[in-house]
């Protein structure tokens, strides 16, 4: 079994199940989870040496796996020169970290967790490098973000975490999201996910025309990431984190990822003016703000984050020159960053852990009290100032040489070495009093515990880093060189130009703009005094405040979107409704260029036509002025429909006359019972600007309703009919075309017509059973409710109408009607005698549950439809013979008119149940429920 | 006979649920009194016959049936599939709800179970007027589902309100169907392609036929400027009802976009496509800066779910097989992951205490952390971060838009990405950061529940790590 096959996946997956174990392993033993993520990382690091002699041999190895092959996505791992640096620094710092942070933790603070968030963020961080897909890259780029805020707010309890981590959170996880977006373009643009073919379509995509969109989106996820101005806010917030979380994420990780980025991206992305503009700018800013800064800050943590950010802004400078010698320079000043911050934060927390202070105006004179680790703090700190025979002066020289050559190419460059000196400047400043300040300058200074040194094994982490920074200024050749050789050659995709790692190149330029920093640099410390106190006048620009103000403003703006939208108020809404689709109609209109009316000659206009138009639109306007007395309206109403029925009978169809007219009526009555409830009149409406929309709306919206029947009208169009005329009576066994539609042709259909009328009847019966409302109180009720003479009439007139009902049920198939409108006459005359009896003599007699009445409709529909498929047919195929009835006649009996039986109870169980439950309103409930 | 006798077959899933639908309604008037659970159970059970039946007759050719009015494609089984199974789940955590807040009835499950066939009918139909019965049968039980509640005021307007404005979108809707109709003498989708493609039908005619129908969908699916009703609809209803509302109908509704202009009207790309990208923008935006405002927790989830619409017509914008596999994909995720939000505030609310505004969350990491984990786990997912499903989901959207060429509207889906992520951190920060204002302990009465809701919450996280198989099945059914 070849190893090589699939470490890389179990390398990043590791750190996963160490999360897991050291979350589950501290409930046993404390120090158990330590262990664990400790061994966990030495097993991932052991697993990635065998892989090393080809990485150094200048392969790449890539391990691939369909994942998501429909949408082009794979499961996939590289480790080239890049990678392998990055993980090592990952892996080893880690180690350190995990070493450092068994110790630093206090008694009370829970392993467990810290350890298991430590290790999932190894985990992402280690997926991020060895990423070859970019969407799987975008993935572990947002889990650092989520895990990163899991330690941040490590210390839950402190407001300053929680504030911290949400911010980094809201930062770092908006610019993933950035990413993404950047990550889709690149692979619209190349045709696919996998890194070796973007970074092999450099021209490709720089040519291309989403190439500045795609850039700004991946430089978003770079600079938030990497905090680089004007994102580079959140990283002194963060500082609140436990310091062991700061030393991980601040030196080697998670802000390194943005450059690794950076570095990844080079040769695909880099070359171009816009690349060098905003990279080269926002670097540059972030080299002077941090820098500047970071002298004035009396936190060790806060100068050391605003260091950290300054060093970020250098690399991401080299990177912006975008030459290969600056690329050099970046990956090498990488290392040198990793390893002195990771021990100026240790030592941080060495200090705060021993002495309860960060404060620099207190913490004084501290070397006599550890000088062990004051030696440490010194040479780091050196190294960070770029002082020669450390590793911080090799990068920060290779750093002043670029710039150098890169000012001479234009007449104004010159300025660039000019403000790199400055920085290189506050650099030495700020260095001077990490060292200075803590260790020397007098006593301390009222501190809340004695200063002592630290246990040994705190110690360790930090004197290996340090060995590291002295080996690598002293004998780079020997040291550092392969790996930086091939980090280089992996990230330019091509052989690196030859560079020279020597300490001493003769008097030059860089060298004296070196001098010049560590001269004016120690002046600037001596005189600080001064500049703090002048710092101090005017702090009052703090980028949190803004951001809080922007999250203020967002807030405050979602409001008044919402106040202004979302009133809850039905008129409302039902206005904007119209008023959308009139705009959208409206739209339409104008932009489209063909004839509006078609070439149709439209029919001649004959008096009765005319009289039964005048009729609608005289009782629509009637509706309007009197909507407020809504007897009157109702009624008025009702004449509309009537005229519809009247219609329909102009056009022939006397079924939809009978239909509407029957549906009319019921749905008058039920009308009439609900006015029992309302007052008699409708409020009035308020303001006139209501008014006014109302009617501009109703306006607009009748003009273009006009105008869409004009539109059809004009127009010719092919009818259905001469289909169903032809085929209603061989097919169907019925010469009344719209019944054989309903119950055969389109049974079906008809089936799911019955289901939604069933289903409003119980919606009705759900929504008011039970419910009391006290009839209006204006209202007043005659004492005599059920007149004699109507109850009498009425009772009389029950079977006579349930006659012909069913007479109308019977002729359905062949003459107009059928089961709809036999039901709804049937419904009439239930209705009736419910209205003059009252509900509890009718119940007393009716003793039928309609939803009973209902079921049993909807099943007989269904299994006439069933039956038909017992003898062998498909569901609801009709069947139909003759009989002769004595009295009747000639009777044609078809399976459909079991089917319209159904319909008939539905429609009957349907209107019934409704008119019950508004007649009941009134009546107590037996026991009301929910109140 | 000179007309073409129907096949059965295809449509037994809906006939037996259709008839098992309406002996549990007429037995429920005999067993409510004795039996509480009776309907309940029955209920649970017809699901699960629907979905065996879907199930055992699961086929990828495509059958016309009843005069090319009913389809059964591998489209419709999968999301008839995943219809039942979120059912399945709703009605899990309702019926706890019901009988928490002293309403259980089974009125509730038999609605539900003709919303479900109204689904069904939905997302097999081939013609409009089969289209329009299963919106209607669908709507007409969820309006009354949402006023069940019959003395809370709110509920009852907010069933009123959703009465009211969805008649007059389905009004609309039909408006633009009887145009379509008008212009190519069809309502035949596979036959109105046709019409469409020949040219023969009256170009402005079809446009405005066009207009409607997406006037009528974007008002079903709560696309803005139709959305009005959402929020006050997901707010004032009790939340059994929401979480129907908020889930399963949306796989219906999506169904329906499909068919209607991905099936039918292909050939009216230009006419649609410009109107969705103007409402799936609209929503976007409207739907992450107005969530943020919001207090109950409830009506921003309806935000959320006007902006996941405008999510979701990403896939439709692009208008191709690939484009609607996507969106698939992502309401589907949506679904699932609506079914865990408001699963858990229905599992987490009890008598006299709804559990649904955001500061009801303060402190749930203190009080009980399980459960702060896996409300955390829905709120990630609905942000669309990795590892949950809800990032695959955004994803596939976005690379299909990309794709189509409307690279402009990707940047401004990925920037309201942005934005909705900070109002489900407010939740996650409430959680975790705050002070609870509860006093005793919060947890989820009924085992069952507590054990549902992580198994979805889980399922979120699942499907995130191994989403291949769910994308494939949605890019193969299409």
């Amino acid at each position: 079994m070849n190893l090589l096959a699939f470490n890389l996946p179990i390398v990043v997956l590791l750190p996963f199940i160490a999360a897991a174990a050291a979350a589950y392993s501290a409930k046993f033993n404390r120090l158990a989870a330590a262990w664990v993520s400790g061994i966990a990382t030495i097993i991932s690091l052991a697993l990635l040496i065998p892989a090393a002699a080809a990485i150094f041999g200048g392969e790449t190895i890539i391990q691939n796996w369909n994942w998501l092959h429909q949408a082009g996505l794979q499961f996939a791992f590289r480790l080239d020169g890049l990678a392998m640096l990055f993980s090592f620094l990952i892996l080893i710092i880690g180690l350190l970290v995990i070493i450092y942070a068994r110790w630093y933790l206090a008694a009370k603070d829970s392993m467990g967790r810290f350890f298991a968030y430590l290790m999932m963020f190894m985990g992402s961080m280690l997926g991020i490098v060895m990423s070859e897909n970019l969407i799987q890259l975008v993935v572990f780029w947002e889990l650092t973000s989520i895990t990163s805020f899991l330690l941040i707010s490590y210390w839950q309890h402190r407001k300053d975490a929680r504030e911290g981590a949400r911010m980094a959170l809201a930062i770092t996880g908006a610019g993933g999201l950035a990413l993404l977006g950047g990550v889709i373009l690149l692979g619209h643009i190349v045709g696919s996910y996998q890194l070796s073919d973007v970074l092999a379509s450099g021209d490709l995509i720089r040519n291309h025309e989403l190439y500045l969109p795609t850039l700004i989106l991946i430089l978003l996820a770079v600079f938030t990431k990497s905090a680089q101005f004007p994102f580079h806010f959140w990283l002194p917030h963060a500082m609140a984190a436990p310091t062991p979380v700061s030393a991980y994420l601040h030196s080697a990780t998670m802000v390194k990822a943005g450059i690794f980025l950076l570095a990844r991206f080079f040769p695909a992305l880099s070359g171009t003016d816009a690349w060098m503009w905003l990279v080269g700018g926002a670097g540059m800013a972030t080299l002077l703000i941090g820098a500047y800064t970071a002298l004035f800050k009396h936190d060790l943590k806060g100068l050391l984050a605003y260091s950290t950010i300054s060093h970020l802004g250098l690399i991401t400078l080299l990177f912006g020159f975008s030459s290969q010698f600056a690329t050099v320079a970046a990956i090498f000043h990488i290392i040198n960053h990793a390893t002195f911050k990771a021990s100026l934060f240790m030592v941080a927390g060495i200090i705060d852990h021993e002495t309860g202070s960060r404060d620099m105006r207190k913490l004084n004179g501290l070397l006599k009290y550890m000088p062990h680790t004051a030696a440490l703090a010194i040479i780091a700190s050196l190294a960070m100032a770029g002082v020669p025979l450390l590793n911080g002066f090799l990068s920060k020289e290779m750093f002043f040489a670029e710039a150098v050559s890169f000012s001479q190419g234009n007449s104004f460059a010159w300025i660039i070495p000019v403000l790199v000196t400055i920085a290189g400047v506050f650099s030495v400043a700020y260095s001077l009093r990490f060292v200075h300040d803590v260790f020397f300058n007098g006593e301390p200074i009222d501190l809340p515990r004695t200063p002592h040194e630290p246990p040994r094994f705190m110690k360790i982490p930090v004197d290996l880093l340090v060995i590291v920074c002295l080996a690598v200024g002293i004998l780079p050749m020997y040291t550092v060189a392969p790996i930086l050789d091939i980090a280089v050659t992996a990230s330019l995709q091509s052989t690196p130009p030859e560079y020279s790692l020597a300490l001493w190149h003769g008097v030059n330029l860089p060298l004296i703009m070196s001098a010049i920093a560590l001269g004016v640099g120690a002046l600037v410390y001596f005189r600080r005094k001064p500049l703090i106190a002048n710092y101090e006048r005017h702090e009052h620009i703090n980028a949190k405040q803004y951001f809080q103000k922007i999250l203020a403003a967002v807030i405050r703006f979602s409001e008044w979107l919402s106040a202004r939208f979302d009133k809850g108020s039905l008129q409302n809404a039902a206005a904007w409704t119209l008023f959308a689709t009139l705009v959208i109609s409206a739209y339409g209109f104008i932009s489209f260029n063909s004839p509006l009316l078609g070439d149709r000659t439209l029919l001649p206009m004959e008096p009765v036509s005319m009289i039964a138009a005048a009729v609608i639109i005289v009782a629509s306007i009637l509706t309007l002025a009197w909507h407020r007395q809504r007897l009157q309206s109702l009624i008025v109403i009702g004449v509309v429909g009537l005229i519809t029925s009247l219609v329909f009978v102009k056009f022939s169809a006397p079924d939809l006359a009978l239909t509407q007219l029957s549906v009319e009526v019921v749905t008058i009555v039920l009308l009439l019972l609900a006015l029992y409830f309302l007052p008699q009149t409708t409020p009035k409406e308020t303001g006139m600007s209501r008014l006014g929309r109302d009617a501009l709306l109703a306006i607009a919206s009748g003009i273009g309703v006009f105008l869409f029947t004009m539109m059809v009208l004009s127009r010719d169009f092919s009818s259905i009919s001469e289909y169903f005329l032809a085929n209603s009576v061989p097919g169907g066994g019925g010469t009344n075309v719209v019944n054989v539609i309903l119950v055969d042709f389109r049974g079906f259909d008809t089936l799911g017509e019955i289901i939604v009328l069933a289903l409003a009847g119980l919606g009705i019966y759900a929504m008011l059973q039970g419910l009391h409302i006290n009839p209006h109180s204006r209202f007043r009720i005659n004492a005599d409710a059920h007149p004699v003479i109507l109850q009498t009439f009425s009772r009389l007139m029950l079977p006579l109408m349930l006659l012909v009902a069913v007479f109308i049920f019977l002729r359905g198939h062949n003459l107009p009607g059928g089961g709809f409108i036999a039901g709804l006459i049937a419904s009439v005359a239930l209705i009736v005698v419910y209205l003059s009896n009252g509900i509890e003599w009718t119940q007393s007699r009716l003793r039928v549950d309609m939803h009973m009445v209902i079921g049993f409709g909807l099943l007989i529909a269904t299994t006439t439809g069933l039956a038909a498929m017992l003898v062998g047919y498909p569901f609801l195929t009709s069947a139909f013979s003759h009989i002769h009835w004595p009295v009747v006649g000639d009777f044609e009996l078809a399976s459909a008119i079991a089917f319209d039986l159904g319909v008939f109870l539905v429609v009957v169980g349907s209107s019934v149940i409704s008119l019950v439950q508004l007649g009941q309103l009134s009546h107590k409930p037996e026991n009301p429920e929910g109140v | 006979m000179n007309f073409v006798i129907p096949s059965f077959a295809p449509a037994i899933p809906e006939i037996t649920l259709l008839i098992l639908a309406s002996l549990i309604l007429v037995a429920d008037t005999f067993w409510s009194k004795r039996f509480q659970n009776a309907t309940y159970y029955a209920t649970q059970a017809s699901l699960l016959v629907a979905g065996y039946l879907v199930l055992s007759s699961f086929s990828v050719e495509q059958v016309f049936t009843f005069n090319d009015s009913f389809v059964r494609d591998s489209f419709a089984d999968v999301l008839k599939l995943f219809t039942v199974a979120i059912t399945l789940g709703i009605f899990l955590f309702a019926r706890e709800y019901l009988v928490q807040h002293r309403f259980m009835s089974g009125e509730f499950f038999v609605l539900g179970l003709f919303g479900v066939l109204g689904m069904f009918v939905m997302i097999s139909a081939n013609n409009f007027i089969t289209m329009y019965l299963g919106l209607e049968i669908m709507s007409l039980a969820m309006y009354a589902m949402i006023a069940l509640r019959k003395y809370d005021g709110v509920a009852v307007e907010a069933g009123m309100k959703y009465f009211v404005l969805g008649a007059l979108a389905t009004g609309m809707l039909l408006y633009g169907f009887s145009m379509i109709y008008g212009a190519t003498g069809t309502i035949t989708f596979p036959e109105m392609k046709a019409v469409i493609a020949s040219g023969e039908a009256d170009g402005i005619v079809l446009a405005f036929g066009v207009v409607f129908v997406v006037i009528g969908l974007a008002f079903k699916m709560g696309a803005v400027p139709f959305h009005m009703w959402m929020p006050d609809v997901y707010h004032g209803s009790p939340t059994a009802v929401t979480l129907y509302l908020g889930t399963a109908p949306k796989l219906a509704g999506f169904a329906m976009v499909y068919r209607l202009l991905y099936e039918a009207m292909p050939g009216l790309v230009g006419d649609w496509q410009q109107l969705i990208i103007i409402i799936s923008i609209l929503s976007m935006v409207i739907g992450s800066i107005v969530a943020i405002a919001q207090d109950n927790l409830k009506r921003m989830l309806a935000y959320s779910g006007i902006g996941h619409v405008g999510f979701l017509l990403l896939g439709v914008i692009a208008a191709t097989d690939d484009g609607f596999s996507a969106a698939m994909f992502f309401i589907i995720v949506y679904a699932i992951t609506g079914v865990a939000g408001f699963g858990m505030i229905t599992a987490l609310s009890r008598t006299g205490f709804e559990f649904d505004r955001v500061a009801d969350f303060k402190g749930l990491n203190a009080k009980n952390p399980w459960l702060a984990l896996m409300m955390l786990i829905v709120m990630f997912s609905m942000a669309g971060i990795p590892p949950f499903v809800g990032f695959w989901a955004k994803i596939v959207v976005i690379e299909e838009v990309v794709k189509a060429g409307f690279t402009w509207i990707a940047v401004i889906a990925v920037i309201t990405a942005v934005i909705s992520a900070f109002y489900y951190l407010r939740v996650v920060k409430s959680m975790y950061f705050d002070k609870s204002e509860i006093q005793g302990p919060v947890e989820i009465i009924s085992p069952a529940l507590h054990w549902g809701v992580s198994f979805v919450a889980i399922l979120l996280l699942a499907l995130g790590l191994l989403p291949g198989s769910l994308i494939d099945l949605c890019y193969l059914s299409i």
